[in-house]
């Protein structure tokens, strides 16, 4: 059967947001098609592939690797697509599935927290956001109701209406943390997209401990499950769809898009109205991809912004021996995390920071550090459970500020199909290291408290990155100098909406999933106002 | 068992019928080492040294037979000298009664040809990893030794660790149970 | 010669004699149902599991609404809250005994036996009076009137059922047995009436009536197969413990035995498990006890099976085949199964998640219990734990769902047991499609083609003997 080649709503992109933007426009009876670069994947094929690979601390090893839809991989080696220009390295991953990226997450579902949106005119750096936190609630709760969101109530955001579901059991290693570094440190339950008991005909957690990289029973949601919910309501799915040019008509709005199957066949499409929802570097790529002589900067680019301000999270950790058994392993990789740092005057100084405690079992990375020292024979075995019994490890997940001259620009070099490779500028500021350095009298005060030994620092001035890819299509309410207005909506091209990560103007210290996908559904809702949403009653009735 | 291509099958002095015991290949000095693994039958010198070693370096009380089979068939096809290197260092180890927790640090220190040789064993028994880099292969998940080390414990990642809620309880562990007592909570 | 004219008014006769001995004495006081009789009521509701045919998914509870299928066709469970309007409001204490123990609506119409009257007809009156006080004081009144049952014909003719009731139904209430304990007898009177297990466990005859002669002794449900749970060692439950017998039915499980998956996984949930400690004890008392019946394939226990299997080593490292059907026995396991059966189907720490060895969902020789959890996995719906076991109806082909079936019987269960394609497919269809209307509708031209016959027969004859006989 041949895929459509028309339909009143075109999504670009798969994942979490662009499926639910999907699903809330098909259920209220508009025809949605949604064109996916990446093929279906099943999660079960996903499961034995992980435990079939040689890279197990590489979460992209299951994942397929598509010449036609390439992904970055960094593991055995950099994979090339994601160019690194420098000058610090940024090594983001995300998946091209359908289903996308959040087949694998840790479900950290948080929201922001209402300062948030206004560090400018509070503290002076960053700038402000066109929406302000209370006009974001409704389509929070929507979204943590959509997701099935369990969280605990002392996690500063303020909230209207319960949480969903109750926090997830606390593994036995967190609770320790939570006794013993109160009360200098307040240890609270992750808010995370995780059933706590079943929910939407899926079970509660069995702690496989391995959300990333595959939930096996989805007990978390996954992105998967945002593209059932739109094909239950009618969208239909094209996979393979590599989606290359976008097509504006005389008058700037746009006409069609159009995409290669893996045999670079290629496919128009038309539609009424345009969503581009292919992640935060995917995206920016595609509008750039789609320069014409009326366009020479690509699409939606007159403030010239399209891929700039690139931010994430980068972290620095300690990792220590704590003086007791904990045995780290046990239930849900992200059970808990410290909040309290996340806000306050400090910001106009050095960035702020949530730490968050990891649940991982530590059994793969003990080993190999054994076999790097060489330990052999009986000795092996005794440190192996000495060490995975006690070795524990904090990170701080700390706020960048947008910044024009990091962004994703267009390589030279091609991929498979002919498309330019993206290309990451990044760079990690001062603003950023200084809270780095200040979260590093946290980590060796929680050493402390654990009875700490063998303290690991990562390396100064090395960050790992959290793939949580905001800013390359920012939103503001000045054409001049954002991409997209409040509702997502491109400032150059009437019809063409974004959804995701990137149309974060700051990336805060929360991950972006949540607010990401509330704003994906204030997206849907304003091109379409439904009369029965939920979100749209609550955001009318009064507080 | 398959040879590596370059093994030629070596004249073998300790038992011309072929069936071996593996206290053939050991000196008073590594049987002390592995006083559980004396007795193993072996189907030839070279197996038998992968299995003495195997043992010697990984200490672990049992080692799978059939595991063993997998890994030494993975480890022959992906060094070509393997076998060759097993009898070397094993004899070694018993010449110079080369004590297991230094031997990596002996080998460093003399810059021996041999010093990536015993990390191919732990890799590929604690970790199931045969090969680097894009020629690793994955041989075994759940019964490599990282997981059953800690078995009592931990059930290697993707498997449930129990209903839910179950992780809450603090762990016990085998130790504790030999010992009769119970961890705290 | 007049036959046939007398013989409905045999049938009236007995039908008026029935009703003689249900009559509950209107000497009880008609004032306000006490407290503690409504909560009575309600535990004895929850012990014959009420809701599970009269409230309906979403429903309001005792609303009903549930299309319970039969081999003959859809039967919709009634409104059994006092609502006067659509539900039981206008019913009398004596009405209400009725239909629960004869299987007599209000209005004079039978009940289908998919209500289990026969089963409830063992009911005191104590107890009649006491779930009447609940059905009419304990519950919430729902003004919504469920659509009416259409059966085909035949069946949609109810007083058709007066006949069957003849032939099947005993119409006695429960007498204890002085020989025995009471809390065998108590066992007796649970097993047999309220919680009605003959229901689904006893074989039925071509008339969809019980076999009495084989109580409990095991019956397919179309998909799903009621189980064997007479103590017979091999083929029943006859190696089960009392605790393993109570601990099944209170929480579903029985380490090292088997896990309640689908009707029965709904009984425990919505009744079994509310039954007091006490209840419980006498139950498995009882069923220890009756006959035992043996079916002579069987030569070991379901439960006696199998033992822990690890393999998955030999498949470490090797990809999938492209095409998902290609996928053998040991790797569908690994994608599918081991994640919470664990590596060589050992279960987690506990058991929580259990072994499938030593289980009869793999030791049993029938297999279509294996098939049907595999499809619909394990869902309870009131007690909060919702999914236990995930549904793999949209996940697995017919062909993986055989292929996985086999290995799981061959390395942890019964070897002898098989799965096919067919079966699974028949099974994911919702079980053999039923003949019996169109038998019965045979049955009833071929009854009327003979009464008409002898009819016309008689009237040719007394047309022959008028003519013969000499005019005056």
């Amino acid at each position: 059967m041949a895929a459509p080649s028309s339909a009143e709503v075109v999504v670009i992109g798969s994942g979490i947001c662009g499926a639910l933007a999907a699903w809330r426009l098909a259920q209220q009876g508009l025809s949605v098609l949604i064109l996916e670069a990446g093929p279906r994947i099943e999660r079960a094929r996903i499961v034995a592939a992980f435990r079939n690979s040689p890279y197990k601390s590489d979460w992209m090893s299951p994942y397929p690797f598509s010449p036609w839809a390439p992904q970055p991989d960094f593991t055995p080696k950099d994979n090339g697509y994601l160019i690194q220009a420098g000058p610090y390295r940024y090594p983001a991953e995300y998946i091209r599935v359908v289903g996308g990226t959040t087949w694998h997450w840790a479900a950290q579902a948080w929201r922001l927290m209402p300062n948030d949106v206004r560090i400018k005119t509070l503290y002076g750096v960053g700038v402000d956001w066109p929406i302000t936190y209370d006009e974001l609630d409704a389509w929070y709760q929507d979204a943590e109701e959509i997701l099935g969101v369990a969280g605990a109530d002392n996690t500063g955001s303020p909230r209207k209406h319960p949480f969903p579901m109750q926090p997830v059991a606390e593994p036995w290693s967190m609770r320790r943390f939570r006794e013993r570094l109160a009360p200098a440190y307040p240890v609270v339950a992750n808010t995370v997209a995780r059933n706590s008991r079943s929910y939407g005909g899926r079970p509660a957690c069995v702690g496989n401990n391995s959300c990333q990289p595959i939930c096996p029973v989805n007990a978390q949601y996954l992105g998967i499950n945002a593209v059932e919910s739109a094909e239950a309501a009618g969208a239909k799915v094209v996979p393979n769809a590599v989606v290359y040019r976008i097509e504006p008509d005389a008058k700037g709005r746009i006409a069609a898009v159009h995409y290669y199957d893996p045999d670079k066949k290629s496919y128009r499409v038309t539609g009424k109205e345009f969503i581009l929802a292919a992640n935060g570097i995917e995206s920016p790529k595609l509008l750039l991809l789609s320069a014409t002589d009326k366009y020479p900067n690509g699409l939606a680019n007159s403030s010239g912004m399209v891929g700039r301000n690139l931010m994430d999270h980068p972290s620095s950790s300690l990792t220590f021996y704590a003086d007791e058994e904990v045995w780290l392993g046990r239930g849900p990789q992200s059970p808990s995390s410290i909040n309290t740092m996340r806000d306050g005057a400090f910001r106009s100084q050095h960035a702020a920071y949530r730490l968050d405690f990891t649940n991982i079992s530590q059994v793969l990375s003990v080993t190999e550090a054994l076999i790097a020292e060489g330990v052999y024979g009986t000795e092996f075995e005794k440190q192996l459970r000495w060490r995975a019994a006690r070795q524990v490890n904090v990170k701080n997940v700390l706020e960048v500020l947008p910044h024009p001259e990091n962004r994703i620009t267009l390589a030279s070099e091609k991929d498979a199909l002919g498309i330019p490779k993206p290309e990451a500028h990044y760079l990690i500021d001062d603003y950023t290291r200084r809270g780095a350095d200040v979260s590093k009298k946290d980590f060796a005060k929680i050493a402390q408290l654990m009875g700490g030994t063998g303290l690991r620092y990562s390396p100064e001035g090395q960050f790992a990155n959290n793939q949580h890819i905001t800013g390359t299509l920012g939103m503001g309410s000045d054409p001049a100098k954002f991409v997209t207005d409040g509702f997502g909506r491109t400032h150059d091209h009437e019809n063409l909406f974004c959804c995701g990560t990137g149309v974060m103007p700051t990336a805060a210290t929360m991950n972006s999933t949540l607010t990401a996908v509330a704003l994906a559904l204030r997206t849907a809702d304003h091109m379409h106002p439904a009369k029965s949403s939920a979100a749209a009653a609550r955001a009318e009735s009064p507080p | 068992m398959t040879g590596g291509a370059m093994d030629e099958p070596e004249p073998d002095p300790i038992n011309p019928a072929r069936r071996h015991v593996l206290a053939g290949l050991l000196t008073a000095y590594t049987a002390s080492l592995i006083p559980w693994a004396v007795a193993a039958p072996v189907t030839s010198r070279a197996h038998g040294t992968f299995v003495a070693l195997s043992a010697i370096l990984v200490g672990h009380r049992s080692l799978d037979a059939g595991l063993a089979a997998r890994l030494y068939d993975a480890l022959t096809a992906v060094y070509p000298h393997f076998n060759a290197d097993a009898q070397t260092l094993l004899a070694q180890i018993n010449q110079q009664h080369i004590d297991p927790a230094q031997l990596q640090k002996t080998l460093d220190a003399a810059h021996s040809p041999l010093a990536p040789v015993p990390r191919r064993f732990i890799r590929a028994w604690c970790l199931g990893l045969v090969g680097e880099g894009e020629a690793a292969r994955c041989i075994a998940y759940e019964n490599a030794l990282d997981a059953v080390m800690v078995a009592d414990v931990l059930k290697p990642p993707t498997y449930a660790y129990g209903p839910y809620g179950s992780w809450s309880k603090a762990p016990v562990t085998k130790e504790a149970n030999d010992h009769g007592s119970t961890k705290l909570g | 010669m007049n036959a046939h004219i007398h013989k409905p008014a045999l049938l009236l006769a007995s039908l008026l004699s029935l009703g003689a001995v249900h009559a509950i004495a209107a000497t009880a006081p008609a004032s306000a149902a006490s407290a503690a009789e409504v909560q009575r009521g309600h535990y004895l509701a929850l012990a014959g599991d009420c809701e599970a045919c009269h409230t309906a998914p979403g429903g309001k509870p005792f609303a009903g609404e549930l299309p319970v299928a039969t081999p003959i066709g859809s039967i919709v469970s009634t409104n059994i809250t006092p609502s006067r309007s659509d539900g039981i409001g206008g019913y009398t204490l004596q009405q209400f005994s009725d239909a629960v123990r004869k299987g007599v609506r209000s209005d004079g119409k039978n009940l289908y036996p998919a209500m289990p009257y026969t089963a409830y007809a063992q009911l005191d009156d104590a107890d009649v009076r006491a779930l009447y006080a609940y059905f009419m004081h304990g519950v919430q009144s729902v003004d919504r009137r469920p659509p009416p049952t259409r059966l085909p014909f035949p069946f949609n003719i109810r007083a058709s059922m007066a006949f069957w009731n003849l032939l099947f139904l005993d119409h006695k209430p429960f007498a204890p047995d002085p020989k025995q304990s009471a809390e065998w007898n108590r066992g007796a009177y649970l097993v047999r009436g309220l919680t009605h297990c003959g229901t689904c466990h006893t074989p039925r005859n071509f008339f969809m009536a019980e076999q009495s002669s084989r109580f409990l002794s095991g019956a397919s449900l179309g998909t799903w197969f009621a189980a064997n749970i007479t103590p017979d060692p091999n083929s029943g439950i006859g190696n089960w413990g009392d605790q393993d017998i109570v601990q099944y039915l209170q929480r579903g499980s029985a380490p090292g035995k088997g896990q309640a998956a689908g009707p029965m996984a709904e009984a425990v949930d919505h009744s079994l498990r509310h039954l007091t400690g006490a209840d419980l004890d006498a139950i498995a008392l009882y069923l220890k006890s009756i006959p035992a019946r043996r079916d002579p394939n069987i030569t070991r226990a379901a439960d006696s099976w199998g033992g822990s299997y690890a393999d998955l080593a030999s498949i470490r490292g090797k990809p999938l085949p492209k095409k998902p059907d290609q996928m053998t026995g040991l790797q569908l396991y690994d994608a599918y199964c081991a994640t919470c059966h664990q590596d060589r189907g050992q279960g987690s720490f506990d058991g929580g998640l259990p072994p499938l060895f030593h289980n009869t969902a793999t030791g049993r020789r029938n297999t279509d219990n294996l098939v049907m959890v595999m499809l619909d996995g394990i869902a309870w719906r009131t007690d909060g734990s919702g999914v236990r076991m995930p549904a793999f109806a949209q996940e697995l082909s017919d062909r993986q769902v055989a292929t996985l079936g086999d290995y799981l019987t061959q390395h942890f269960g019964d070897p002898a047991a098989t799965v096919t394609v067919d079966q699974v497919r028949m099974l994911r269809a919702g079980g053999p499609s039923s003949n019996l209307v169109l038998l019965a509708r045979i049955g009833l031209a071929v009854a009327i083609v003979i009464l008409i016959t002898i009819i016309v027969a008689i009237v040719w004859a007394l047309l022959r003997r008028r003519r013969a006989l000499p005019s005056h």
